[in-house]
């Protein structure tokens, strides 16, 4: 029971980043997925992403009844990123634990920069 | 002509990544509207959390068949998330944003040390 608020207390704060900054979350769920409750690297990428859908429609829910929703930009992204996301998901079964987790560690420090940077 | 080839380019990208690491590939969509599709912080934003829905979605799909997504963990965090959404997009523009994105930032630089780290010890 105790572990089920931790759960949703991850998604909380996945959620928050999610909506602040118009991202997934990912990069939030997959390491405290791992860390924090021992899913393997291959099935927090999957369940990452299952999250990450009812998120980001909560979110653009709310930016679209603001008015900060723009369909033609989305619909020709969306055509790239459905094809590259089938690409990517096929590489990574691929790809053994170990390595996954050091992209993944990689692409976390990264990013990290990034957000302190910008 | 340009802007098509550079958002097809863009979105393909943000697609492999999102597949490979189970993220949205906002992080990557975000900065390319902004300085390729001159987009404001605001409009790229919500553009990126439309992206991410059908993006996501495809990459279930190739990890369903696999059984690598666990449905039930996905639930609960899910509850969490909706709510977190909900709340950060909507006062948006009244949570000190900068000041949270350095502290995941941090966050974020931490866990993937570790994340490397992990993998070089012996189990």
């Amino acid at each position: 029971m105790n572990n089920k608020f931790k759960i949703i207390g991850f998604g909380f704060i996945a959620g928050i980043l999610s909506g602040l900054l118009g991202v997934g979350g990912g990069i939030i769920l997959v390491p405290l997925m791992v860390t924090y409750l021992g899913i393997t690297q291959h099935i927090a990428h999957g369940t990452s992403l299952a999250v990450i859908v009812p998120t980001a429609l909560a979110g653009s829910l709310v930016y679209g009844f603001n008015g900060n929703v723009n369909l033609i930009p989305a619909l020709n992204l969306a055509v790239g990123s459905i094809v590259g996301a089938s690409l990517g998901a096929r590489w990574m079964k691929k790809i053994p634990a170990k390595q996954l987790k050091q992209l993944f560690g990689v692409f976390l420090v990264l990013v990290g920069i990034r957000m302190i940077i910008s | 002509m340009t802007i098509i080839v550079i958002t097809l380019l863009a979105g393909t990208a943000a697609g492999i990544l999102s597949g490979l690491l189970g993220v949205g590939g906002g992080l990557i969509l975000i900065p390319i509207m902004i300085f390729l599709l001159g987009m404001s912080q605001h409009a790229a934003q919500g553009i990126s959390l439309l992206v991410i829905i059908p993006t996501a979605m495809a990459g279930i799909w190739q990890l369903h068949k696999a059984k690598l997504v666990n449905y039930n963990l996905a639930l609960y965090l899910a509850c969490g998330s909706i709510i977190g959404a909900l709340i950060s997009a909507s006062f948006v523009q009244y949570i000190p944003a900068e000041r949270l994105k350095l502290i995941f930032g941090i966050f974020v630089i931490i866990m993937g040390i570790r994340t490397i780290l992990g993998t070089t010890k012996p189990k």
